[in-house]
């Protein structure tokens, strides 16, 4: 049973198809990497499937429930959290007040543990992502790659079973990004799901264990990391013709 | 010898002196409220007080839409009518007794600020804007041309008061005194509903749903990928800003307002929509005891510039202009976070000097 179904989705903006009857699914437990070059409709894809925008045709079920059309804060209810491509951390607000506003939402608050409160709770997804030091200051003054942690720990506060990382890499350090690896591939052995959109293949390769390629919309191929990385189409899109 | 004792004296006084938390400020400050009628001011005075209390809880409650939420009302002014007229409507020509027409007509302005909230919230930023400052201009033309003794220019004449005359002239007070003794209880019981209310509104600015309430004005995208029900909380900010706006205008009604009537001008025009924004940008947006300074400051600055009645209204504004550019977070809210930075530096030193 798949955890997340997309089928036949497809979004216009105009007389542009950013997104063109892309199918997929991800079984529970599963890392899958979504790539393409820019401009391929995989941030678009993600908006689809977390209801900040509303495709035009095409389902998405998860855990066989049509989630289609539904608003954001509803998907996020049901289960499936994001981070954004580029930070929005809330700026007035300290690192910790940031993450307890994920807790207060209606489905981090029924998991809540008995006896734990919401600021307790933010303060363990403080620590999860190695913020919790900087608890108090404001998400203003934080760096980069900080609000990349404190996103992270923002998404993993609403209890999610599913969660979209939208370049998770992007302009982080070469500690940083070794860090967030090891991160990644600790809350996969802790049985998350996940899907990443990423440009540095190099480290999303190591982690995933499935790729979709997108390319103008359309899914161009899908399979293992070894195989996506010999398939002639994708490295036509990615090298231009000729390269093979 | 005397020197350096007399300057570890200051020292641990300043110490003291600067470890005073904001929040017993705030306290000193409303006791010494309490107590400015023992220097027995005049009744024209103490009238003054008693509006610049109303404003402040009319501005606090601004603030906490707009200092938290984001959404920029500048049609406060509707609540703060439609509490006023309901309120005067209901005891003075239904003869409700006032205790009951208040918090009737603060449940009103919450359910319009839902009816309306539902709307107009579908708009965002400037749009949000023009929407809600045109709610307290329609309601002002319909009251405007509703006949006399409920609408009209004039609006509803000599509302009953918080205490009757003849309260206290049943109990032996001269006419002048009753007069008097009116306007007293009036001040005392409106700074009281001011303090309680200043307190339940920086609670809830500063709870967990103020947090949420800031996350919305940050980014609001963000905001619902925590999986918040921005409208609801956007509703809720809406409802319980109203209620407070109702309980200012409701006093209003029976106060300043029963001396003359509650005119539409007075209560649902343009001027007073802008009170609140003026005030609390003046004292500090977004923190509650902002708007509560700004008011005190400008309604008791612009009284005493009755002295100079042509240039009153140039000295205020050049006062306003001066203080935005100064201190453009706004003045309370300078102070306290100068008070803030003192206190941690204080702190610091401390701890290098045990090291």
């Amino acid at each position: 049973m798949p955890l997340l179904e997309v089928e036949n989705l497809t979004k216009r903006f105009g007389g542009l198809t950013a997104v063109n009857n892309v199918s997929f699914h991800v079984d529970e437990g599963d890392i899958v990497g979504l790539i393409g070059p820019n401009g391929a409709g995989k941030t678009t894809l993600f908006n689809l499937i977390t209801g900040f925008l509303e495709p035009d045709s095409g389902t998405v079920r998860f855990k066989s429930e049509d989630i289609t059309g539904l608003g954001p804060h509803k998907i996020v209810n049901k289960g499936i959290a994001r981070t954004f491509q580029v930070v929005r951390p809330f700026r007035h607000l300290p690192a910790i007040a940031n993450v307890i506003v994920a807790c207060v939402s209606p489905r981090a608050s029924k998991k809540l543990e008995w006896l734990k409160s919401p600021e307790r709770k933010a303060l363990d997804m403080l620590e999860l992502v190695g913020l919790s030091e900087m608890m108090f200051e404001s998400a203003g003054n934080l760096a980069h790659g900080d609000l990349k942690r404190l996103e992270m720990a923002r998404a993993l506060a609403t209890e999610p079973d599913l969660l979209l990382l939208d370049e998770p890499f992007s302009g982080l350090n070469p500690i940083e990004t070794d860090y967030l690896t090891k991160s990644i591939q600790r809350l996969h052995l802790d049985g998350y799901t996940m899907v990443i959109v990423e440009h540095k293949l190099h480290e999303l390769m190591k982690l995933v264990r499935r790729v979709i390629v997108l390319h103008y919309g359309e899914k161009i191929a899908e399979g293992s990391p070894k195989e996506i990385s010999l398939n002639k189409k994708v490295i036509e899109v990615y090298m231009g013709k000729g390269a093979t | 010898m005397v020197g350096t004792f007399l300057k570890r004296v200051y020292s641990s006084f300043a110490t003291k002196v600067l470890d005073v938390p904001p929040r017993l400020l705030a306290f000193l400050f409303f006791l010494l409220l309490l107590f400015i009628p023992m220097a027995k001011p005049d009744s024209y005075t103490l009238l003054i007080l008693t509006i610049a209390y109303i404003y402040a809880l009319f501005a606090a409650s601004w603030d906490l839409l707009v200092g938290r939420s984001g959404q920029v009302s500048l049609g406060h002014a509707l609540f703060f009518g439609v509490a006023a007229y309901l309120s005067a409507f209901l005891s003075k020509f239904h003869g409700f007794p006032i205790w009951a027409t208040i918090p009737l007509s603060m449940l009103f302005c919450a359910l319009v600020a839902v009816l309306i909230g539902v709307p107009c919230l579908r708009v965002k930023g400037p749009y949000l804007t023009l929407v809600t400052l045109a709610f307290p201009l329609i309601l002002f033309v319909i009251i405007f041309s509703l006949p006399s003794p409920v609408g009209g220019e004039g609006g509803i004449a000599l509302p009953p008061r918080f205490f009757p005359r003849e309260f206290f002239m049943e109990r032996g007070f001269s006419l002048s005194e009753a007069v008097y003794l009116q306007t007293l209880a009036e001040y005392y019981l409106i700074l009281v509903s001011l303090f309680v209310s200043s307190i339940i509104l920086y609670r809830v600015a500063n709870s967990k749903t103020g947090i949420v309430l800031v996350s919305i004005l940050d980014d609001e995208s963000a905001s619902k990928a925590c999986g918040i029900n921005v409208t609801k909380y956007k509703l809720l900010a809406f409802a319980v800003s109203a209620l407070f706006a109702g309980l200012a205008g409701g006093l209003y009604a029976h106060s300043f307002g029963a001396q003359g009537a509650v005119a539409p001008e007075a209560v649902l025009g343009l001027t007073t929509s802008f009170y609140p924004v003026i005030m609390t940008i003046f004292g500090g947006i977004g923190t509650i005891y902002g708007p509560i300074v700004g008011a005190f400051t400008l309604w008791t600055l612009m009284e005493f510039f009755r002295v100079a009645a042509e240039l009153r209204a140039l000295i205020y504004i050049s006062i306003i202009i001066i203080f935005i550019v100064k201190w453009p977070t706004g003045v309370a809210k300078f102070v306290v976070e100068k008070l803030n930075d003192l206190a941690k530096e204080r702190e610091i030193d401390e701890r290098k000097k045990k090291k």
